[in-house]
């Protein structure tokens, strides 16, 4: 009895041994894996755009109950304004059909100004429709995940677009699925223009919902209200897209708002630009435009 | 007392993956769209609470291989480019191995005295996490989003955590280690 208590013992002081040991180990293989990550951040990449391709379908089996269920909250809050509502969207209406007269003037305008001016426009944008699967928020991180990928023509670098304004850059692109990195990401830097000085400036997020405007050659120009859109230099945006208004300028720092909402973003559109400029590998166009590509 | 047949078979494997399994959902849940502001600020710090409270009730269960591979994973579904991958898997096995150090500190005392040890262990994962980030991808990170998501954590902690310690309600594993006697995990009291 007492060589098997001793034998216990041992197999216990053992056990303990072998278990600080494997702790250490999993500690080493963690930190293996992190520097690996630092060193090939290609096989990091294909590792993510992997896990993204298994994890998109049961994603979106998620995504389509919750936002069934935000619909339905919404259309019950809508209901209980629809009349003023009704009041507002008419008025607003009213105004943008002058401002669609206006629009139409200044493009037949702008058609034979170009035309005298032999002006070469940019290669021809289109658009790719995307349902948004996953929020990819965290405290390090502002992103999004669509169900979107290279089989319909999505690349990294490509604008993402919603009916208000510039929402990030494709950052990742699996099979079926990619990673959007909003503007208001630490690691988004955007080159923008003012749009009432023409000035250029960088727009740097750095995970707060107000973007940062550096780099302006005079910041004494920039006034609170005036619009930030994109500039197209680096070619891998299209020109003109609205990105956000200033609200702040104070002390040699200009806040930007954008004009996306993205907390109740759903759809938004990655724009095909043709080029894909300097930021990630070009990938193979598709043969032919798939169902589910709106080509404009 | 162990019965073989199919059911209990079937019994013993469930019980024996379901931790794995809940830690799974709960990254997977992470990347969902609630589109609840605060709520989904908080998600990626839920498989922590997960961890901790299975560490609690069954860490056999929950083995560090299988906390590795889903840090791992946490981490490439939820990093950017540039972000750290396994520095989740390093926070969750750490959390792991202070929980089994001071079990008898945790378990089998009054629920407060769980929620304050998970407090700590929480800040210590957050500041890691937060610190790691900042080294790595060597730019100032603002701190306050990290307190956020730990502040909710902590006030989430006691809704959450009584739902995920039903799982040891069959295990004899309520008191210490080396006071457990013969019963190993996944028998059934009687």
């Amino acid at each position: 009895m007492a060589i098997r208590d001793d034998f216990e013992v041992v197999a216990s002081q053992v056990r303990t041994v072998v278990q600080r040991f494997a702790l250490g180990l999993l500690v080493i293989v963690t930190f293996g894996v992190m520097l690996v990550g630092k060193a090939d951040t290609v096989l990091v990449e294909h590792a993510r755009v992997l896990a993204l391709d298994m994890v998109s379908p049961v994603l979106e089996a998620i995504a389509r109950p919750v936002a069934y269920t935000n619909r339905a909250i919404a259309d019950l809050r809508e209901f209980a304004s629809l009349r003023e509502e009704n009041a507002r969207l008419r008025e607003e209406n009213a105004r943008l059909l002058a401002w669609q007269t206006a629009a139409r003037r200044l493009e037949n305008e702008n058609e034979g100004l170009r035309s005298l001016a032999r002006f070469r426009e940019g290669p021809e944008a289109s658009f790719i429709t995307a349902r948004l699967v996953g929020d990819s928020v965290s405290a390090y991180m502002r992103g999004a995940l669509l169900n979107v990928g290279r089989r319909v023509g999505v690349a990294p670098g490509q604008a993402v677009v919603t009916g208000e304004g510039l929402a990030g850059r494709i950052a990742e692109v699996g099979e079926n699925s990619s990673r959007v990195l909003y503007v208001t990401d630490v690691n988004s830097r955007l080159p923008v223009l003012v749009e009432r000085t023409r000035e250029r400036a960088i727009l740097v997020g750095d995970n707060s919902p107000r973007l940062r405007l550096t780099l302006l050659q005079s910041i004494a120009g920039v006034q609170t209200g005036d619009r930030i859109i994109t500039s197209g230099h680096g070619g891998s945006f299209p020109v003109g897209i609205p990105v956000g208004e200033v609200v702040e300028t104070s002390e040699g720092t200009v806040r930007v708002r954008p004009f996306t909402d993205f907390s109740r973003l759903e759809f938004v559109r990655v724009v095909d630009y043709g080029v894909t400029g300097l930021v990630g590998p070009a990938a193979p166009a598709p043969a032919a435009p798939p169902a589910g590509v709106r080509v404009r | 007392m162990r019965a073989d047949g199919t059911l209990a078979i079937l019994d013993r494997w469930g019980r024996a993956a379901l931790p794995g399994t809940v830690l799974l959902f709960f990254v997977l849940l992470t990347l969902a769209p609630l589109r609840a502001p605060y709520l989904s600020d908080t998600l990626p710090l839920l498989p922590v609470l997960v961890v901790f409270q299975f560490s609690l009730a069954t860490p056999e269960r929950l083995p560090g291989l299988l906390l590795l591979v889903m840090g791992i994973l946490l981490d490439l579904l939820l990093g950017g480019p540039g972000a750290p991958v396994g520095i989740s898997a390093l926070g969750f096995i750490l959390v792991r191995a202070a929980v089994i150090s001071n079990r008898r500190y945790l378990v089998g005392v009054p629920f407060l005295f769980q929620w304050i040890g998970f407090c700590i262990l929480c800040w210590g994962y957050v500041a890691l996490v937060w610190a790691f980030t900042t080294l790595w991808t060597w730019a100032p990170i603002d701190p306050v989003p990290a307190m956020l998501q730990y502040i909710v954590m902590i006030v989430i902690y006691p809704l959450l955590a009584p739902l995920l310690a039903r799982v040891r309600a069959r295990d004899p594993l309520n008191v210490p280690e080396l006071s457990r006697g013969s019963a190993r995990p996944g028998e059934t009291t009687t």
